[in-house]
């Protein structure tokens, strides 16, 4: 499989925010239970975004450097061995000179310092992001001022800010799950990780914002090790 | 034998500055001193003679030795000598992992610096718990307070008092327990004359505050006391206990303060020491089952199970070559029989002693947890010894890593190569990782390791410990090469002359391999290559890897196979075979699209936020791949690859980037194709060389 095939398969390719939002700048969030796959989601978000030739920026909070690095580098030998991608090798050391990773400690985010060393990064012309992903952001304790920031942020730098959140079993209800509940203002889309029962698949729920034609319309299939899209689910 | 639960192995940890020699030098004489006047008075009853000014001339108490001993009520403490500088050297990991627990000193006006941040950081890494001592509270400026807050600050430590100054700087009377709620004076002209006394009126509320701050942070850790505390009824015991627990979890570090040089406080250091710090049994330590791939097993600490002891360091002392070892489980005697797991060898335990500040004490045995030091060992730092060659395990892992770069070193005269020659001859003894030769072509003295920094510090001990001048040349990388592609050979090395000829033809193939340094494929059937041969093409092979045909580096990576060859009946030989296999190599290496691979390291640069830029761009700039940052309290941490060859001078460079509040460790990480550029310099200096 070439690289473009890959692109193909990300689930990323049919989440489409609100018509009204400019693509390029967006606050995505992808709630699941704990366990459920929101950092591989994510990873593979950022994978896409690196196999396009963009930059990232992977915000983790709670997890370290060498952690983080480590869920790429298997994510994509995952995907390079089930797909049998051609110049593996190369290709993972091409897009990762493009990811950076900015870690804070358990329940330190600090928006000031985010800010400041994405704006440090971008003057050493280091990495220029058009995407960044954050794991691990605590919806429960953060203030709203926080989001809006963050929105603000995303705007100013043209970016696309994906973000991850931990729900609880009683996702079922309509609309957008505790502890997001209240903010769905300030997302362009959300979409729910959810694993199909008696199956080996997770399916995303697209809670807001639209998908585009797909083959399996708003409930998409996705492989639970490499996340991409699967055809073949029951 | 003593009780394990009563051993306390600590090292004490401080940056420059914050006098630890002097609290070291302290401690022995507490413990010995107060053993000395017990016995004095006991015998006798003849007071101690010895002053002040003659004890600090006496050379008896010395803190040179690598794992010195005392006793303190009842309690054995053996003080290891933690090095002085924090890199990742291996003999650092071997201190780190020897200690239980450890006391980490502070000066008290100049409190936290760059080099208690690295210390720390190592301490947390290997999990070693620790008590801190704010030193030097007799200053002008000391303020215990702000250290304390650096501490929480800029260590990220849960850093709690349990003890309040009287007084400060000049006007330091003594220290406030806040555990027993005492006031404790230090009486006498060493400050060797405990008197307890009621907490003076005007520290009075400050106390009360202190403690309901301390007992606070500590009932988190037991819930009796959180319910005494609720009730009004905590006890000292509960207290005690309590931290004890907090500080073994490496979640609360308990702080004292005191001044080792007016002789305030020591004494309450080596309470808590007893108190608080870990006892080998305490701590987790594992071993390496060697039979199973280096699988982790966790020691049991049983003096009657099998032996398991780590030899950690060699020392040429005043009563000869000194070996120091920690049992971790078993019982060392006198008289036994012990095998080094690396070597297979056996060794007798000839005498055992246990080095005391003054003098040496010759014992019979020593059980598990114990640090004691053997004579006539030969073995290299690092060696694991078993009762018996057929319990395979290692406190460390036999894998040494190769070094990744080396030095030329020259003496300025006959004098310093002889001194230069010992030094090595000890310095390779006691690290694996630091190796030396005579580079054959230019009989230069090489000396290889880990680091530049490694390399410096051999460089500077031999200058000092052994008056050993030596000029140093430019540090050089350690390259590697590989191939890429799968090439064949099929070569015929003949010299039939007349007379006795050689004769030997091997066929075959090279090719890339992933996990390994190098591999040898017998494919040969109908006996092509008659099979007493077959060994000689595996050495010619082997002899090509070290030096590599684009600029003379290391092979690696290399499959040979041979599938086909011929020979003759008189001509074919040993050697004839072997040179075949060289020209084969030599052929397909060509072909076989070579690269040149340079060692990467994991570099890690922490400092002030405010500077993260300008360390980003300086890492940048030397081919660095920035992976990522850690955002601590006070200051940030930027993780890169950078290539070695262009990490040379970087200490100078970053610290005068960020006016010296920088620092940065670096450890090996990979090794990586170099980039075009890069590869077409070497090339062309190696030709340059070889037709020198």
């Amino acid at each position: 499989m070439l690289k473009k095939d890959l692109i193909e398969k990300n689930p990323i390719r049919h989440l489409k925010g609100e018509s009204d939002a400019k693509e390029s700048s967006r606050m995505g969030l992808v709630m699941a239970q704990a366990g459920a796959g929101k950092t591989a989601l994510l990873v593979q978000i950022a994978l896409d975004t690196l196999l396009n030739d963009k930059q990232v920026v992977h915000v983790s909070v709670g997890q370290s450097l060498d952690k983080t690095k480590l869920w790429y580098d298997d994510m994509f030998k995952d995907i390079a061995e089930g797909c049998k991608l051609e110049n593996a090798g190369e290709i993972h050391d091409a897009i990762m000179r493009n990811r950076m990773i900015i870690t804070f400690n358990e329940s330190k985010f600090s928006l000031a310092k985010l800010e400041e060393r994405l704006h440090d990064l971008v003057q050493q012309n280091v990495i220029k992001p058009s995407c960044m992903v954050v794991d691990g952001f605590d919806f429960v304790k953060t203030e709203r001022t926080v989001l809006e920031g963050l929105r603000e942020m995303a705007k100013a730098m043209d970016l696309q800010i994906w973000f991850s959140a931990v729900c609880s079993d009683e996702a079922t209800t309509a609309g957008v799950p505790a502890p997001c509940k209240g903010m769905e203002d300030l997302f362009n889309t959300v979409v729910l990780l959810q694993p199909v029962p008696k199956s080996d698949c997770l399916e995303l729920k697209i809670i807001k914002g639209s998908a585009a034609v797909s083959k399996c319309g708003k409930l998409l299939k996705l492989d639970p090790q490499t996340l991409m899209i699967r055809e073949d689910c029951k | 034998m003593r009780d394990i639960t009563k051993v306390r192995n600590i090292g004490i940890s401080a940056h420059i500055d914050s006098g630890k020699t002097t609290l070291t030098e302290r401690i022995l004489f507490y413990t010995q001193r107060i053993h000395a006047i017990h016995e004095v008075r006991g015998k006798d009853g003849v007071g101690a003679k010895m002053d002040s000014m003659e004890l600090e001339r006496e050379r008896g108490i010395t803190i040179c030795s690598a794992a010195t001993y005392c006793d303190w009520k009842d309690h054995a403490i053996n003080i290891i000598d933690t090095p002085g500088h924090v890199d990742f050297t291996i003999e650092v990991e071997r201190a780190l992992r020897v200690l239980d627990g450890a006391v980490l000193i502070l000066c008290s006006v100049g409190g936290v610096q760059s080099q208690s941040i690295t210390v720390n950081r190592q301490m947390t890494r290997y999990r070693v718990p620790r008590v801190a001592f704010i030193n030097k509270c007799d200053r002008t400026g000391a303020n215990p307070d702000r250290v304390i807050k650096q501490l929480r600050e800029k260590l990220a430590l849960n850093a709690v008092p349990i003890q309040v100054p009287m007084g400060l700087e000049g006007d330091m009377q003594g220290l406030i327990d806040l555990v027993k709620m005492q006031a404790v004076y230090f009486d006498g002209e060493n400050g060797d004359v405990i008197r307890i006394e009621e907490i003076p009126a005007q520290y009075k509320e400050d106390c009360d505050i202190k403690r309901e701050e301390m007992l606070d942070a500590v009932s988190m850790f037991s819930d009796e006391l959180m319910e005494a505390v609720l009730e009004g009824t905590p006890t000292e015991e509960m207290i005690m206990a309590a931290i004890r627990t907090g500080t073994l979890s490496m979640e609360f570090t308990p702080v004292m303060m005191g001044t080792a040089y007016k002789n305030k406080g020591v004494q309450l250091l080596l309470d808590a020491v007893v108190s608080y710090l870990p006892c080998p049994t305490d701590v987790d330590n594992f071993a390496l089952d060697l039979d199973h791939e280096e699988a982790e097993v966790k020691v049991s600490n049983n003096s009657s199970d099998p032996l398991l002891a780590l030899a950690f360091k060699l020392e040429d002392g005043r009563y000869g070559q000194l070996t120091y070892v920690r049992t971790y489980q078993g019982t060392l005697k006198k008289g036994d029989s012990i095998v080094n797991v690396r070597t297979g060898k056996k060794a007798k335990v000839g005498r055992l002693v246990r080095m005391h500040s003054d003098d040496m004490e010759e014992i019979d045995e020593a059980g598990s947890g114990d640090i004691v030091a053997l004579f006539g060992i030969d073995c290299a730092s690092g060696d694991t010894f078993t009762s018996g060659s057929d319990y395979n395990f290692s406190m460390t892992s036999m894998h040494v890593p190769a070094p990744v770069i080396s030095l030329s070193i020259t003496p300025v005269d006959n004098k310093a190569q002889d001194n230069m020659s010992k030094a090595l001859n000890r310095f390779t003894k006691e690290d694996p990782t630091f190796k030396t030769f005579v580079d054959p072509e230019t009989m230069e003295t090489i000396i290889s390791g880990m680091g530049e920094l490694h390399l410096d510090v051999y460089v500077e001990r031999m200058k000092r410990e052994y008056k050993a001048e030596v000029t140093v040349g430019a540090p050089q990388v350690a390259y590697r090469e590989t191939i890429t592609q799968k090439a064949e050979f099929n070569y015929t090395h003949k010299k039939q002359t007349g007379g006795s000829g050689q004769f030997g033809r091997v066929a075959g193939f090279i090719e890339p391999m992933e996990d390994g340094e190098y591999e040898f494929v017998d494919k040969i059937v109908g006996g092509s290559v008659p099979r007493e041969y077959i060994p000689s093409c595996d050495k010619g092979f082997q002899k090509c890897l070290d030096k590599g045909a684009l600029v003379g580096a290391h092979v690696t990576g290399v499959r040979c196979t041979i599938t086909d060859g011929a020979s003759h009946a008189v001509d074919s030989s040993d050697i004839a075979f072997q040179l075949a296999a060289i020209g084969g190599f030599k052929e397909a290496y060509g072909k076989a699209k070579p690269m040149i691979m340079e060692p990467i390291m994991k570099v890690a640069a922490e400092g002030p936020s405010e500077f993260q830029g300008s360390i980003m761009g300086s890492l940048n700039q030397r081919r660095g791949i920035i992976i990522g940052t850690n955002e601590e309290d006070a200051y940030t941490v930027i993780e890169a690859e950078v290539p070695l060859s262009e990490m040379f001078g970087y200490s100078t460079d970053l610290r005068s980037l960020t006016q010296g509040k920088a620092e940065f460790t670096m450890e090996f990480a990979a090794y990586r194709q170099v980039p075009k550029s890069v590869a077409e310099e070497l090339i062309a200096k190696a030709l340059k060389n070889k037709k020198q």
